[in-house]
C-alpha cells in the first residue's frame, strides 16, 4: 500500500516532528509514504474566514498536487481532512469541472486514525506502555468527519495507558476566530483547561495540532506542566510534547 | 465585526450572574434533551423522518401553503397575509379596531418579537400584556427575551423579586413560588378581561388546517380560549403537510426544547368556538407573515427555514453559553439565529453574527432536524467578507497568505523568514509569550510556538524522505467483532399501556388512580379537601349527570364550565376544582386528550387550580400517532379545539426552578376506569 501524505501547513511550519511521527507510524504499518513537495495549505483558514477567493486558489493548488497519483491521501488533522472531503464540495459548488476533481480527491482522502483503523484494519497498538493522558475529541474530527472511536481505540489499546475522555466541547480555537474573537475564544479555552486539569492527566492527546497548539498555548500561559501531543507521536512512542 | 457586537461580547463575559445562569441553562437543557431523546425507540430514525417532513415544505412550499390556507378558511379562520413586518402589525391593529379592543393578552410568539408588534400596538393606544411568565418579567423590565424558550434566562430570583416588588406592589421576596403565585393572580385578571388574545403558532398542518401551540404554563391556552378574539401570528414556513407529520415533529420538539416527552399543553386549533356558549375564542384570525422568508428560500440559507424553534442549538452552543441571547441583537439568537437573522434581515446588518462561532458543529448535532448550520455560517461569512466585512488586518493577511501559499518556493522562503523572526522574539524560550499587535490577540491568553527552523519540507529533503523515521511501537490486528442486531419491539398490551401511562404521568407530577366507575364519587370525596368550594364540571351525556347529581346531593356545589359565564353565580372563576371526561389517553407521554365541547370541557380543565380527569382504560393509545390512526384524526377535524394535557401547568422561567400551577391547574389527577 502506498499513500500520499498531506501534512498540513501547521505541521509543516510549526510541528514538523508530528509529520515525522506520522511517516513513522504509516511505515510501521508497511505503508509507503509519498510527500508531494509542492503542498502548502489546503485553504481552510481562508474558507472559514469567508475569503473564498483566496481559499479556491489554495484548494486548486492542493487538488493539482494530490492528483499526481491516485493513491489514498492521508491527513493528520480532522479539520483539514474535513476541508478536503467536505469544504471543497461547498467551495466549488458552482464550478462543475473543479467540483468533479474535488469529489474525486475527497473520495480517497482520510484522516490518519480513520485510515489506520478503517482502511488498514489496525485494531490495537503495541506502543510504549504506561502513562496517563486526556483525549480531546476535536470538533471537525468528531462531528464533521464522524470519527469518534478510531483514535480512542488505538490510544486505549496501548498497554497500561490510562485514557480520560474529555467532554466533546470545543477548545475555542476556530482558526481566525481565535484572534477575531479573542475574548470568546479565551473563555472557551479556560473551560477546556479546567477539564484538562480535572483529568489529572500528564498529556493531552488529539488528532489536530491546531486545537492542541491552542490548548498547550493556554497551559503554558497558565504555567502548567501538562503538555499536548498528537496521536501519531504517541503511536510512534515519542514521550514528549508537540515539539 | 460590528463594534457594538464586540461591546456586547465584553459585557456578557464580564457579567458573573449571566455566566452562572448560562452555565446552568446549558447543563440542565443538554442533559434534559439527552434523557428525553433516549426514551425514543429509534431517535435517529425519528430525526430523519422529521427532517424529510420539513424538507417537503421547502420543496412544495407554495402549493402546501395554498392547501393550508384553504383548510383554515374551511375551518372559518380568517386568514390574512403580510409581506412585511409593518403590514403584519397593521393587520393586527385593524382587527383590534374592528372588535373595539383595548386590552390584549399575549402569549409567547417569536414572530411578534420579529415584527416589533408590542410597541406598534402600544403607540396606537392599546394595552398589551405578555402572559408567559418569562416574557411577563422581561416586559416589566423593558428588556427583550434572552432565549427563545427561556426569556428571563439571564435573571436571578433576586432581580425578579425586585422587579415584582417595584411593579406589582408585592413585598420583596426570593421565594419563586410566591412570585409565580402573584404573577398568576395578576395575569388571571388580564385573561378574564382581555378583549383579544394573541399567540404564535409552533406548527400548522396543511391537511386539517390545524394550528398547534406547544406550551407549559397554560397562558397559551388562556389567550386562545377566554378572550372573544384570538389572533395567531405565524411565519409562513412553520408548516407540515399532515397531522400525522405533526405527530412526528411533536416527538422531537418538546424533547429537544425542554427535555419533556410532551409539554403540559399541546393546543390543536381547528377553528373558532362554534356555539353561542363557546369553549374557545369565537373569532379567530391567522396572520401569515413572510417578512423575508420567500426571499430567504431562494438563497443557500433556505435550510434555515426548516427550524422548529426548539432552541436546542442555543443550549448546545459553546459561544451562546458565553454570550446569552441579548448580545446577538436579534429576536433570533444563537447558532440558528446567526443564519435566520441575516437570512431574513440582511447580511449587512447581521452577517457579523456568523463569525461568533468556531464551526464546532455542536448546533447541527443537537438540532432534531439536523440543519447544517455550520455550512450556512460559512456561506454568510463568505457573503460578509465579499461585502467588505471583517477586520482589515485579517482581510489583508488572508489574501497575502493565499497569494504566498500558491507559490510553494516563496512559501518555503517565507517560512524561513518567519522562523528567524519568531526565534528572535522567543529569546531562547520554547514558546513565544508575546507577539506584537495585532497578533497579541493570541498571546493575551496563550503562548505561541515559534515557526520551526526546519520545516517538514526541509526535513524531508535533507533526509532522503525521512528515511530513518521509525516507531517504538507497531500495529496489532484482531478479528472484527460486530454487535448483534437488536430484537424487534413487541406491540404493547392494554395492561402495558396502563402501566406506561401511569409511569409517564407520574414522572411529570401528575397523579393516576385506578377506580371502578361506581367508586368515582367516593374517590373524589376522599381526594378533595374539606373546604373544597364549588366544583366545575364538563361532561356530556353518559356518566356526567349521574356523578354531578351525586356530588350535588352531598352538598358539593357544581357549576358548568362555560365561558363567558351565563351569570355571576355560575362564574367558573369561583371553582376550586374541576372535573372533565377525557376523550383518549396517550400512554407514552401520560397525556389526556380533551376536546372543546358545548359544555365547556376546555374552560373547566383550565381555570380551577385542581383538575380531575376521568379516563377509560379502553381509550388509551400508545401515542399521539396511534390515536390519530384510531379515529383521532376525524375527532380532531370535527372539533374546533383539542388540547393534549400532560401533567399540571408548570414553569421553569425563574432560575429554571420548577413551579407547578402557573396559569392552568397545579394539580392533575387522572381517574383511570376499566
Amino acid at each position: 500500500m502506498r499513500v500520499q501524505l498531506f501534512a498540513t501547513c501547521l505541521v509543516d511550519s510549526l510541528f514538523p516532528g508530528v509529520g515525522e511521527a506520522v511517516v513513522a507510524v504509516l511505515r510501521a504499518c508497511e505503508v509507503q509514504v509519498a510527500f508531494p513537495l509542492d503542498q502548502t495549505c489546503c485553504g481552510q483558514p481562508a474558507f472559514n474566514a469567508g475569503d473564498w477567493g483566496s481559499s479556491r486558489k489554495m484548494a486548486r493548488q492542493t487538488i493539482e498536487v494530490l492528483e499526481a497519483t491516485q493513491d489514498p491521501v492521508v491527513i493528520p488533522s480532522g479539520s483539514c481532512a474535513h476541508m478536503v472531503r467536505h469544504g471543497y464540495l461547498q467551495l466549488f459548488a458552482d464550478e462543475p469541472a473543479w467540483l468533479a476533481r474535488a469529489d474525486q480527491l475527497a473520495s480517497r482522502t482520510y484522516e490518519l486514525s480513520q485510515f489506520l483503523v478503517d482502511i488498514l484494519g489496525v485494531q490495537a497498538w503495541a506502543g510504549v506502555p504506561g502513562g496517563t493522558c486526556a483525549y480531546h475529541p476535536s470538533c471537525h474530527l468528531l462531528r464533521g468527519m464522524g470519527i469518534e472511536s478510531q483514535p480512542l481505540q488505538l490510544l486505549e489499546s496501548i498497554p497500561e495507558m490510562q485514557v480520560t475522555r474529555l467532554e466533546p466541547d470545543c477548545c475555542g480555537f476556530g482558526g481566525v476566530f481565535s484572534v477575531d474573537q479573542p475574548e470568546l475564544s479565551s473563555a472557551m479555552l479556560a473551560r477546556k483547561l479546567q477539564a484538562v486539569h480535572a483529568s489529572q492527566a500528564a498529556r493531552v492527546i488529539g488528532c489536530d495540532v491546531s486545537c492542541l497548539m491552542h490548548i498547550e498555548g493556554g497551559l503554558r500561559k497558565q504555567g502548567l506542566d501538562v503538555r499536548c501531543a498528537h496521536l501519531a507521536q504517541v503511536l510512534a512512542g515519542d514521550g514528549g510534547g508537540l515539539r | 465585526m460590528s463594534a457594538s457586537f464586540h461591546q456586547s461580547v465584553r459585557r456578557a463575559l464580564s457579567n458573573p450572574v449571566l455566566q452562572e445562569a448560562l452555565d446552568n441553562n446549558a447543563a440542565r437543557r443538554k442533559a434534559g434533551a439527552r434523557r428525553a431523546n433516549a426514551t425514543l425507540d429509534d431517535p435517529v430514525a425519528v430525526r430523519q423522518h422529521a427532517r424529510a417532513i420539513r424538507q417537503t415544505v421547502l420543496d412544495d412550499w407554495e402549493p402546501m401553503l395554498a392547501r393550508f390556507i384553504g383548510a383554515c378558511q374551511a375551518n372559518r379562520i380568517v386568514v390574512l397575509q403580510a409581506s412585511s413586518a409593518e403590514q403584519a402589525c397593521a393587520h393586527v391593529l385593524e382587527i383590534a379596531r374592528r372588535h373595539d379592543v383595548r386590552l390584549v393578552a399575549k402569549a409567547k410568539s417569536m414572530v411578534s418579537e420579529e415584527i416589533h408588534l408590542n410597541p406598534y400596538l402600544e403607540r396606537a393606544g392599546l394595552k398589551v400584556v405578555e402572559t408567559d411568565l418569562g416574557e411577563f418579567i422581561v416586559q416589566l423590565r423593558g428588556e427583550p427575551p434572552a432565549h427563545i424558550i427561556t426569556p428571563a434566562l439571564h435573571l436571578r430570583r433576586q432581580e425578579v423579586g425586585r422587579t415584582f416588588a417595584e411593579h406589582l406592589g408585592m413585598p420583596y421576596t426570593e421565594d419563586v413560588s410566591a412570585m409565580t403565585d402573584v404573577a398568576r393572580r395578576t395575569l388571571r385578571q388580564v385573561f378574564l378581561t382581555a378583549d383579544m388574545g394573541i399567540s404564535g403558532v409552533n406548527l400548522a398542518t396543511a391537511d386539517t388546517g390545524t394550528l398547534c401551540l406547544v406550551t407549559n404554563e397554560g397562558n397559551g391556552r388562556m389567550v386562545t380560549t377566554l378572550p372573544p378574539v384570538h389572533v395567531a401570528l405565524m411565519g409562513i414556513e412553520r408548516l407540515v403537510p399532515t397531522v400525522e407529520d405533526l405527530a412526528v415533529i411533536l416527538q422531537l420538539l418538546p424533547r429537544n426544547a425542554t427535555g419533556q416527552i410532551l409539554t403540559s399543553y399541546v393546543t390543536l386549533i381547528q377553528g373558532p368556538g362554534k356555539l353561542a356558549i363557546a369553549d374557545g375564542s369565537q373569532h379567530r384570525y391567522l396572520i401569515l407573515v413572510d417578512n423575508g422568508r420567500r426571499a430567504m428560500h431562494a438563497t443557500p440559507l433556505a435550510e434555515g427555514l426548516m427550524c422548529i424553534r426548539c432552541g436546542a442549538c442555543l443550549n448546545a452552543c459553546p459561544v451562546f453559553q458565553e454570550l446569552g441571547g441579548h448580545a446577538y441583537g436579534s429576536p433570533y439568537p444563537g447558532p440558528i439565529g446567526s443564519i435566520v437573522s441575516p437570512g431574513l434581515f440582511g447580511v449587512a446588518a447581521f452577517g457579523h453574527l456568523a463569525k461568533a462561532s468556531t464551526l464546532c458543529g455542536a448546533c447541527q448535532e443537537a438540532c432534531p432536524i439536523g440543519i447544517d448550520i455550520p455550512r450556512m455560517l460559512l456561506h454568510v461569512r463568505h457573503q460578509h467578507f465579499s461585502g467588505g466585512g471583517g477586520r482589515r488586518y485579517l482581510r489583508v493577511g488572508l489574501r497575502l497568505f493565499g497569494w504566498g501559499a500558491t507559490r510553494p518556493s516563496l512559501f518555503a522562503a517565507a517560512q524561513r523568514m518567519a522562523a528567524l523572526a519568531t526565534s528572535l522574539l522567543a529569546r531562547g524560550k520554547n514558546w513565544l509569550r508575546w507577539l506584537p499587535p495585532p497578533a497579541n490577540a493570541w498571546t493575551g491568553s496563550r503562548h505561541f510556538p515559534p515557526i520551526a527552523t526546519r520545516s517538514l519540507h526541509r526535513r524531508w529533503r535533507q533526509t532522503q524522505g525521512l528515511a530513518r523515521a521509525s516507531t517504538n511501537g507497531h500495529p496489532v490486528d484482531h478479528a472484527v467483532l460486530r454487535p448483534s442486531d437488536p430484537e424487534p419491539a413487541e406491540s404493547p398490551s392494554p395492561q402495558d399501556l396502563c402501566v406506561q401511562f401511569t409511569q409517564a404521568l407520574t414522572a411529570v407530577s401528575g397523579e393516576v388512580i385506578a377506580v371502578d366507575p361506581s367508586q368515582i364519587f367516593a374517590t373524589l370525596e376522599r381526594l378533595l379537601p374539606p373546604d373544597r368550594g364549588p366544583g366545575l364540571y364538563a361532561g356530556q351525556a353518559g356518566a356526567a349527570p349521574a356523578l354531578v347529581g351525586e356530588l350535588n346531593r352531598a352538598g358539593i356545589e357544581m357549576l358548568q364550565g362555560q365561558w363567558p359565564a351565563p351569570s355571576d353565580s355560575l362564574n367558573p372563576e369561583r371553582a376550586a376544582w374541576g372535573i372533565v371526561w377525557a376523550q383518549a389517553g396517550l400512554a407514552d407521554s401520560g397525556t389526556v386528550v380533551l376536546p372543546s365541547s358545548p359544555v365547556g370541557t376546555l374552560t373547566a380543565s383550565l381555570l380551577p387550580p385542581t383538575l380531575a380527569v376521568i379516563l377509560s382504560q379502553g381509550d388509551l393509545h400508545a401515542d399521539f400517532a396511534a390515536w390519530l390512526a384510531a379515529g383521532g384524526k376525524a375527532e380532531l377535524k370535527g372539533s374546533p379545539m383539542v388540547v393534549l394535557v400532560t401533567g399540571p401547568s408548570r414553569t421553569s422561567d425563574i432560575e429554571m426552578t420548577m413551579t407547578l400551577g402557573v396559569h392552568g391547574p397545579g394539580r392533575l389527577i387522572v381517574l383511570l376506569t376499566p
